[in-house]
């Protein structure tokens, strides 16, 4: 180990990740003409054409296709695996009392390399939870701030979308404006749900709810509007052998959004670091941030001190410091969180990795009454979004729906699964195909994915007890699911019974023969809860130092060379998966730090 | 030869059909390799394969432009094989092999001697050929660059003395723009007068045969004839490179990770019914292909989208044929024929089974 901890900043602006925040500013800082350093923990391999076919090899040849199959963690940058959740010895140090479910990735790219894709913008009124229903936070900003930086992120991401199937629940766009692209057509198996059940009529609490199968917004490429040029595969070779640019220009449905998308239809993080200005981006791999380095006196960073390792499979590093005028930390919730706290950084509000949430959710699974084509498609293309509002907030937790393309995979392990049941039954030729057929063809999944408001009990710490090999804190995570959650998820679950019942569809959940999740019990009730992987709220941000890490601008209140970018800014997450608003807001800390750095 | 607007006509919708005629060739190339090895080469032959695609569409733009009308379906219309180009290159359905490469060098670069010594087994396979329809144009070109360089300059020609808008004075709404069509080196050009028409004219000859002095074009693209010269000498061209000495780094080509598909194949050839039926089906998927091609030229180019579970399904059939061997014929396996054939006929697998229940 050799350490240089000497020297000036060589750049404008060191960004600590590569994920979508981080190659955001990346992209928009270096356009801007600012020099900017980013340090990702992970291997660069998913930026290559080639590197990526091998993370696609990885994935055939797993034999349990989860979310984390085809990106294998380097030894000095391990990550959560789902099968951890159960055995409770992985990347986690799980304290309980009830285990986090969710993951996430470090390589570069970041987890939106196994992402669904799903693009929604938050309502207007889960930005003022606290005033509007006396739960959770609110935010310092409002829907109408962040609106033109939603336009934006859906811009850059490449958000396929509807403007007149997305304006309800006071969602309003910008006149005159429409999604980048068209919306991806919705599935057969919605179309045939919606002939069912739109138009039903039921209620959540007292709030009576007219139930639609929606299309929602998705980064997945489609056909343009207004000659949007939708971007396909990265394949960032210069000695014009950029031949698989071609593939991924459209999404063909090949039913693996997650945990890859085989033609990279699908947005990841890498698209918008190949846009980068290349002559002023330098992205350093392989480098694990593991310290900030701040003045005692002023409180402005000084540099961070990452280990940089070069082989993925050993933890042989050696330690640096990189230095420049402003800081971003953009490495995940759980990340920035964990290299605040290793840094002694707990701020005055000691608000540093508290606050965490997530979407805990349950799935209703069963068969519809005739076939739907499941396998078929993105893995999903429609959801039920009104349960999202409703004078119930007051009371329990709001919930979306998500309804799935991909029969029970998440909930059994089929079509594996279904196959080994027939056999075993002594299914066999003509009969076991024609079982198949009727059985797999007719399989219906719903994620119902329950809200979740910050507790300041839920949260990451650091012990030193548990090091990781680059002898990096592991995450130490906290983490329970309130009575207004658990509420919400009861009523979620009556819910679906409600659809399924109107749809004729058989209901089948079983979590005695389904996947195994943690449970939960609520009045006498269990439920089976999955994580979303909608990691928010650990730096969480505030007009208030007394009670924030970050400000509106995700400003580190004490360090004002120091900004922390994520969904770890969230003070409420309403049921809107996190990305597209992580993404706007880290477009609008861009044009903070554009104005500051170049005034 | 006087240049009209229909020798014009004429001309371009030979364009239209030569461009296609490239395609099976490719397509069998490519799914003959099988999955893993030949990554590279699978890119390459791929990313020219699309870009084939694109050059037809261009052609049908710019003869959709003129007030013409592109026809690819029907059996007057859709290519056969073996295919007889200008120059006297033979195209071939053909799996991935040294004879492949050495033909697809030919068609993109017709300056370009290939190797007869590949060609050997061929030669029985190649008693009936097919003219390419430039040859049945009156006083026809004798070399692609010809051809080509003939419909520019008779654009020009007719634009000086006709005016441009008699000359372009096509239905805007056939043209297929980056809408629907798209992933092909390129998007579509919408061709509406003089300038745009050889614009895409010139992009046509630019990725096929490229600069005579530069295995690159204006755009840091390799041409296709120094893609496939890759896959001949196992070696990536660096920018910078001469013509013919690449010194990148090493292509991994394994000619023996192929489907050894015979190369020809007519549906008269294949008597197993199973196998048959596999064939029928692949040549109605092909036919389908084509009347969506004709369909999107006449107006409705939202026709692609079909198209596009139509080239899923003759992928799919191609896949089947490539990996099954062919009774009677050694170690050779069966693959796609390309041939015409209705697709409103009685389905083929509907006649194996009335057949097989007789």
């Amino acid at each position: 180990m050799r350490a240089d901890l000497s020297g000036g900043a060589t750049h404008d602006v060191v960004v600590v990740g590569a994920g979508v925040a981080g190659a955001l500013l990346a992209k928009r800082l270096t356009t801007a003409g600012l020099r900017v350093l980013v340090l990702e923990a992970g291997p660069e391999t998913p930026w290559s054409f080639e590197g990526y076919a091998r993370h696609l090899d990885s994935f055939f040849a797993a034999t349990s296709k989860g979310a984390e199959s085809a990106w294998p963690p380097a030894v000095g940058a391990p990550q959560p695996d789902s099968r951890d959740v159960r055995s409770g010895d992985g990347y986690f140090v799980q304290r309980g009392p009830q285990p986090y479910g969710s993951t996430y990735t470090r390589a570069q790219g970041g987890s939106t390399l196994h992402w669904l894709g799903v693009s929604l913008r938050m309502l207007p009124e889960d930005f003022a939870l606290r005033s509007r229903y006396g739960v959770g936070r609110d935010w310092p900003l409002d829907y109408q701030t962040l609106e033109p930086y939603y336009r934006q992120a859906e811009l850059e991401i490449g958000v396929a979308a509807d403007v007149a199937d997305q304006t309800y629940h006071g969602i309003e766009f910008a006149p005159g404006y429409d999604y980048p692209m068209q919306r991806i057509p919705q599935s057969y198996s919605d179309l045939t749900l919606a002939a069912a059940v739109d138009g039903m009529e039921t209620t959540i609490g007292d709030s009576p709810i007219s139930v639609r199968i929606r299309s929602y917004p998705a980064a997945r490429n489609s056909i343009p509007r207004n000659g949007f040029r939708p971007v396909g595969a990265v394949d960032a070779r210069t000695d014009g052998q950029a031949l698989a640019r071609d593939l991924g220009q459209r999404c063909a449905g090949n039913t693996a959004c997650t945990p890859i998308c085989p033609i990279q239809a699908k947005y990841n993080a890498g698209k918008s670091l190949a846009q980068a200005d290349r002559s002023r981006l330098q992205v350093l791999a392989q480098a694990v941030a593991s310290k900030i380095l701040v003045d005692a006196g002023s409180g402005l960073v000084q540099g961070v001190e990452y280990k940089r390792y070069d082989d993925p499979r050993s933890a042989r590093h050696a330690v640096h410091v990189a230095r420049a005028r402003v800081y971003v930390l953009a490495a995940h919730a759980v990340e920035n969180a964990k290299l605040m706290l290793a840094s002694g950084l707990l701020g005055t509000s000691g608000m540093v990795g508290r606050n965490l949430m997530d979407h805990p959710s349950i799935y209703g699974w069963g068969l519809a009454p005739t076939p739907v084509g499941a396998f078929r498609g993105p893995q999903s293309t429609s959801g039920i979004d009104d349960a999202r509002s409703g004078a119930f907030r007051s009371q329990h937790a709001a919930f979306r729906v998500d309804i799935g393309n991909d029969g029970w995979r998440a909930t059994t392990g089929a079509p594996d699964t279904t196959v080994t049941e027939a056999v075993n039954q002594g299914l066999y030729g003509v009969e076991l195909l024609t079982h198949l057929r009727t059985r797999l063809s007719r399989q219906v999944r719903f994620s119902l994915n329950v809200e979740q408001l910050a507790s300041p009990d839920n949260r990451v710490t650091i012990d030193p007890q548990f090091i990781d090999p680059l002898g990096n804190p592991r995450p130490v995570i906290h983490y329970d699911i309130d009575d207004y959650s658990l509420a919400g998820m009861a009523a979620a679950k009556r819910f679906y019974q409600a659809v399924f019942a109107r749809a004729g569809i058989d209901d089948r959940s079983d979590p005695a023969t389904g996947v195994w999740f943690p449970t939960v019990t609520y009045e006498g009730e269990e439920f089976h809860y999955h994580g979303m992987g909608h990691f928010a709220g650990t730096h969480i941000m505030g007009d208030d130092s007394s009670t924030s890490v970050v400000d509106v601008d995700q400003r580190s209140w004490e360090h004002r060379n120091l900004f922390l970018v994520g969904s770890g800014s969230f003070p409420s997450m309403g049921t809107s998966n996190p990305t597209l608003t992580l993404a706007a807001l880290a477009l609008r800390t861009a044009d903070q730090l554009e104005t500051g750095l170049r005034g | 030869m006087t240049m009209t607007l229909d020798r014009l006509k004429a001309l371009l919708d030979a364009a239209v059909k030569l461009e296609l005629a490239t395609i099976p060739p490719y397509l069998c190339a490519l799914y003959s390799v099988h999955p893993g090895p030949n990554v590279e080469a699978v890119m390459v032959i791929r990313s020219v394969v699309v870009e084939e695609m694109l050059h037809m569409v261009l052609a049908g733009n710019v003869l959709n432009a003129i007030g013409g009308a592109p026809r690819v379906s029907g059996p007057e219309n859709a290519p056969r094989y073996p295919h007889e180009l200008p120059d006297g290159v033979i195209v071939d359905l053909l799996p991935f092999s040294a004879a492949a490469v050495e033909s697809f060098l030919q068609v993109e670069n017709p300056d370009y001697k290939a190797d007869q010594s590949a060609d050997d087994h061929l030669a029985p396979r190649r008693q009936t050929r097919h003219a390419a329809h430039v040859l049945g144009v009156d006083d026809p070109p004798t070399t692609i660059g010809a051809f080509y360089a003939e419909i520019i300059d008779g654009l020009k020609e007719l634009t000086a003395q006709l005016g441009e808008e008699t000359v372009f004075c096509g239905d805007p709404a056939r043209q297929i723009s980056g809408d629907y069509y798209y992933a092909s080196g390129g998007a579509p050009v919408v061709v509406t007068n003089l300038t745009s028409a050889c614009a895409t004219l010139e992009e046509v000859i630019e990725q096929g045969e490229g600069e005579v002095s530069s295995a690159f074009d204006a755009d840091d693209d390799l041409a296709h004839y120094y893609r496939f010269e890759q896959l001949k000498y196992g070696r990536r061209y660096h920018s910078g490179d001469g013509v013919g000495v690449p010194t990148g780094p090493p292509v991994d080509v394994d000619y023996t990770a192929v489907y050894p598909m015979l190369p020809n194949l007519r549906l008269d050839e294949v008597h197993d019914p199973d196998l048959r039926a596999v064939v029928e089906a692949a040549n109605q998927q092909w036919s389908l292909v084509l009347i969506q091609i004709d369909a999107a030229f006449d107006g409705s180019p939202s026709m692609l989208i079909p198209a596009v579970h139509t080239m899923f399904r003759l992928r799919d059939a191609m896949l089947v044929l490539l990996a099954n061997p062919l009774p009677g014929h050694g170690t050779y396996h069966a693959g796609p024929t390309f041939q015409w054939l209705d697709p409103a006929a009685p389905s083929p697998a509907t006649l194996v089974t009335a057949k097989a229940s007789s």
